[in-house]
């Protein structure tokens, strides 16, 4: 992943139709082609794991049955712990069949509907339950020296419990880390990288118009109405955070994807 | 469908209320019900008959007029010692058909619910459930009945104006049983299990009452959550405590769960489980609103934090500004007390 | 074994806003998802169905659209689904449901079980499936939590009740409703899915079932809702407490007991 950021490669995220699509294969169609684009473009797709708690099929389940091919690092996987045992299993070896090595291990949002990993399942001990540290040491347990391991990291909640919660996440085996979507710049963000020089770190940048869906995803209060250039705030991140990634969330495909070739200098 | 018209109508007549009885015992919303239809059979002008089931029942006769019914009508067999429904609903059935009261209500308990959507469906009659209000509509005698649907974001009022009895389940814990008086009169009817009531297609093995692992979010009265404010698992233990003594269980918010201080099952919120109960407190809860969406309808909602201004604190009824781990000892304390 | 599951098409909550007025949370449903109890049922359906051999076959009333709940259930393992459909069917309350699917059940023929979710969240009733069991005149038992020893003539069923649970031995053709303590639902993987799109799903009319008229839709209900209202605005003077933990404390006992709930 530091290659990602000395090569000046972004994230994409690409999201996969929810289970209750009406209109599957229009969804399968369209997260094919860009996926596709993605390829092409030299960047790395960055596939979510049941978003929000809304059941969507996996991203590795996508790849293998629309026969999509991953090119060497240029797919990142989330992986969180809602799934059973079985389907974690299958998850990881169907990675390592495609060749895809980087994985952003988050605990994830739950729902009624999804199952969860219980500690037991992943012979985890000292904890009632199964959150992204645990995740972490199980995959590094069962596929040594394979995976290279990402975390999030938020910086609009309290400082102290996301930093002590980052020193276990890094004492479990991740070596990479990505932020929630940063405006401009956030000092706790800048504090992350003081506190770790060595770690790559990546930046979200949100890139659709409406910042109001962000206050929802993070809980930032951003008055209404407030007008939001997510180019101008791009620009903004690579020029406050040089030595950073950026990960492009909610990238528009119809007319933000081909902008971004020369925004990277 | 056969709808019992006018002429028809005037032949129905009375307010039932069917017992709950288990192990020789009426249970609570048997009195609370009594309480409720009192009131329903007043303004009637008619009879307020209890019908209690069960091996043993003509014991429970006395209590039941003492709790507000005119008539008790009795049908005592042991055979009737389980809860088979198939049993209970046939005899309620030929009861209903043979004495034509006007309203049965019953307990919304798992074996209400299961019982009375059976005789409802064989007795051709209209069955609104988990009710939480009943009134008669002054105009023309109708059972007016509310009750909560989607999950508690609404309230509906369903009338059944074409068919007789007007049937309803009740929540438990919402009506209030009238204080019992020893010296109310009534009479006792007395009436048998017919063999043609009895199923022989289930049999009840084995029962098990388990009142200690019982208590779950979905259904607990009181729930006490814990969230980022207890800064550790441990607050959590005294969180049971609390629990324990209010006989209640334990929530948590996500910011709990995902730092692994407690399993996702006592979650509450979006992404987790939607509570009911009628008291919610919330220990060092924020409370975002993908936690508030989850405990919203609880009735009457406590907040203790150290900061006055969170959105939890706005939303409750009782706001208290300390330290969880100071005043839930000293509620303990209090509570032991008494 | 032939096991009907009855499944119900219900709105997906997920938008969630404070009603400023009566200070509560409005969620707004636009899409539309499997009722969750009735997910559990399909589980149980397909495992009792992967252990013993025979058939699962997805029945659902409702619009057109409802047909998207019966390829789920497929994409998870049912054999077979029935889109019970049609406006006369429209304004029917849990009597009228009932009816309609007992008919439907009696037209699919052979069945030894029925499963159903104990409730839909959106009418909360849990009223439809004792409904099917009468209209059947079928034994039933609700708020299963386990259903074991199956044989050919029946089978043992663990039901749950709010004092602990007990266990029946009911006999085939039967009715059960579950809760959600009875398994874990697999999650519908894309193969099942795309497969589960292929498949034809049939759509039953009442004159199909043989339904009569004036057993179905508004005719057929007896019930009728006469007003939707929102829920009580919460407590405008709420209490604010400072002060010492033993304080605190009092205030906090103190108005649960004015309330008598300690």
């Amino acid at each position: 992943m530091g290659r990602h950021i000395e090569q000046k490669i972004y994230h994409v995220e690409i999201l996969p139709p929810k289970q209750d699509t009406e209109k599957l294969d229009a969804g399968l169609e369209l997260f094919a082609s860009k996926f596709a684009r993605v390829m092409e473009g030299g960047y790395c797709a960055c596939i979510t794991d049941n978003a929000m708690g809304n059941l969507a099929f996996q991203g590795t389940e996508m790849i293998k049955e629309l026969g999509l091919e991953p090119r060497e690092n240029q797919v990142m996987i989330h992986l969180n712990t809602f799934h059973t045992k079985t389907d974690l299993d299958q998850i990881l070896s169907d990675c390592r069949e495609l060749g895809i090595r980087d994985l952003l291990v988050i605990s994830g949002d739950g729902s009624d509907r999804l199952p969860r990993l219980a500690p037991k399942d992943i012979d985890a001990t000292g904890v009632e339950a199964v959150t992204s540290v645990e995740l972490l040491r199980y995959i590094r347990r069962e596929h040594p020296g394979w995976f290279k391991l990402g975390v999030a990291f938020n910086p609009y909640e309290p400082e102290e419990h996301e930093f002590e919660k980052m020193h276990r996440k890094l004492a479990a085996g991740a070596t990479f880390v990505i932020t929630q979507p940063v405006i401009g710049r956030h000092p706790v963000v800048d504090k992350l990288l003081a506190t770790f020089p060595d770690l790559p770190v990546t930046v979200e940048a949100w890139m659709s118009k409406k910042l109001e869906l962000l206050s929802e995803a993070v809980g930032y209060e951003i008055p209404q109405g407030t007008p939001y250039d997510p180019f101008a705030n791009l620009a903004e991140l690579h020029a406050n955070y040089p030595d950073c990634g950026v990960y492009l969330a909610l990238l528009g495909f119809k007319t933000q994807f081909d902008l971004i070739k020369g925004t990277w200098k | 469908m056969i709808a019992n018209t006018g002429a028809l109508r005037g032949e129905y007549k009375n307010v039932w209320v069917v017992a709950e009885f288990l192990d020789g015992e009426v249970q609570k919303v048997t009195f609370e019900l009594l309480g409720a239809a009192r009131f329903l059979a007043d303004a009637r002008k008619s009879e307020l008959w209890c019908v209690v089931l069960g091996d043993g029942a003509s014991r429970a006769a006395k209590s039941l007029i003492a709790g507000g019914a005119d008539v008790a009508l009795v049908v005592d067999d042991p055979r009737l010692a389980k809860f088979v429904d198939e049993n209970e609903a046939a005899a309620l059935v030929r009861l209903i058909e043979a004495y034509k009261p006007e309203i049965v209500v019953c307990g919304a308990t798992t074996r209400g619910r299961a019982l009375i959507p059976r005789v409802a469906v064989t007795a051709n009659c209209g069955l609104t459930a988990d009710c939480t209000g009943l009134s008669i509509d002054p105009e023309n005698g109708d059972l007016l009945q509310t009750r909560p649907a989607f999950g508690g974001n609404i309230m509906a009022t369903i009338r059944c104006s074409n068919h007789r009895p007007q049937m309803a389940t009740v929540r438990p814990r919402v009506m209030n049983a009238l204080p019992p008086d020893a010296s109310r009169k009534g009479r006792v009817v007395v009436e048998q299990l017919l063999p043609g009531d009895i199923s022989t297609r289930k049999r009840v093995l084995e029962v098990f009452h388990d009142s200690e692992n019982a208590v779950n979010l979905a259904d607990a009265r009181f729930i006490v959550s814990g969230g980022r404010g207890l800064k550790g698992p441990e607050g959590f233990a005294l969180l049971k405590r609390l629990a324990d003594a209010l006989g209640g269980a334990v929530g948590a918010s996500r910011a709990a769960v995902d730092s692994g201080w407690i399993s996702y099952s006592h979650q509450v919120g979006q992404t987790g489980q939607t509570v009911q109960s009628t008291v919610y407190v919330a220990c060092g809860i924020s409370g975002q609103i993908q936690h508030l969406v989850g405990m919203q309808s609880c009735d009457y909602i406590i907040a203790i934090d150290k900061s006055p201004d969170t959105p939890m604190m706005q939303l409750a009824d009782l706001a208290v500004v300390g330290d969880l781990y100071e005043v839930i000892p000293e509620m303990l304390r209090e509570l032991a007390a008494t | 074994m032939k096991i009907v599951v009855c499944i119900k098409q219900v709105p997906g909550t997920t938008d969630a806003k404070i009603d400023p007025e009566t200070k509560r949370i409005v969620r707004e449903g636009i899409s539309a998802v499997t009722n969750p109890f009735d997910v559990y049922a399909v589980e149980e359906a397909v495992r009792i169905k992967e252990k013993l051999g025979g058939e699962v076959v997805a029945l659902s009333m409702g619009p057109p659209r409802a047909d998207m709940v019966l390829r789920e259930a497929l994409s998870v393992g049912a054999d077979s689904g029935i889109l019970l459909s049609d406006r006369a069917f429209g304004g029917s309350d849990t009597w009228a449901t009932g009816y309609a699917l007992a008919n439907a059940i009696k037209k699919i023929g052979g069945v030894d079980l029925v499963l159903c979710g104990k409730q839909a969240v959106d009418g909360d009733t849990a009223q439809v499936g004792p409904g099917i069991a009468a209209q059947l005149d079928w034994p039933q038992a609700t708020y299963a939590m386990a259903i074991t020893d199956i044989t050919d003539s029946g089978f043992v069923v663990k039901r749950m009740h709010e004092d602990g649970w007990d266990l029946c031995d009911i006999d085939f053709p039967a009715v059960v409703t579950v809760v959600k303590d009875i398994n874990q639902p697999r999650v519908p993987t894309l193969r099942g899915r795309l497969a589960a799109q292929k498949v034809q799903i049939p759509v039953w009319t009442a004159a199909d079932i043989g339904a009569e008229p004036g057993k179905i839709g508004l005719d057929g209900s007896p019930t009728r809702v006469v007003k939707t209202a929102p829920p009580p605005m919460r407590h405008k003077d709420s209490l604010k407490v400072e002060g010492t933990a033993a304080e605190c404390a009092a205030v906090i006992v103190r108005q649960l007991r004015l309330k008598s709930l300690a």
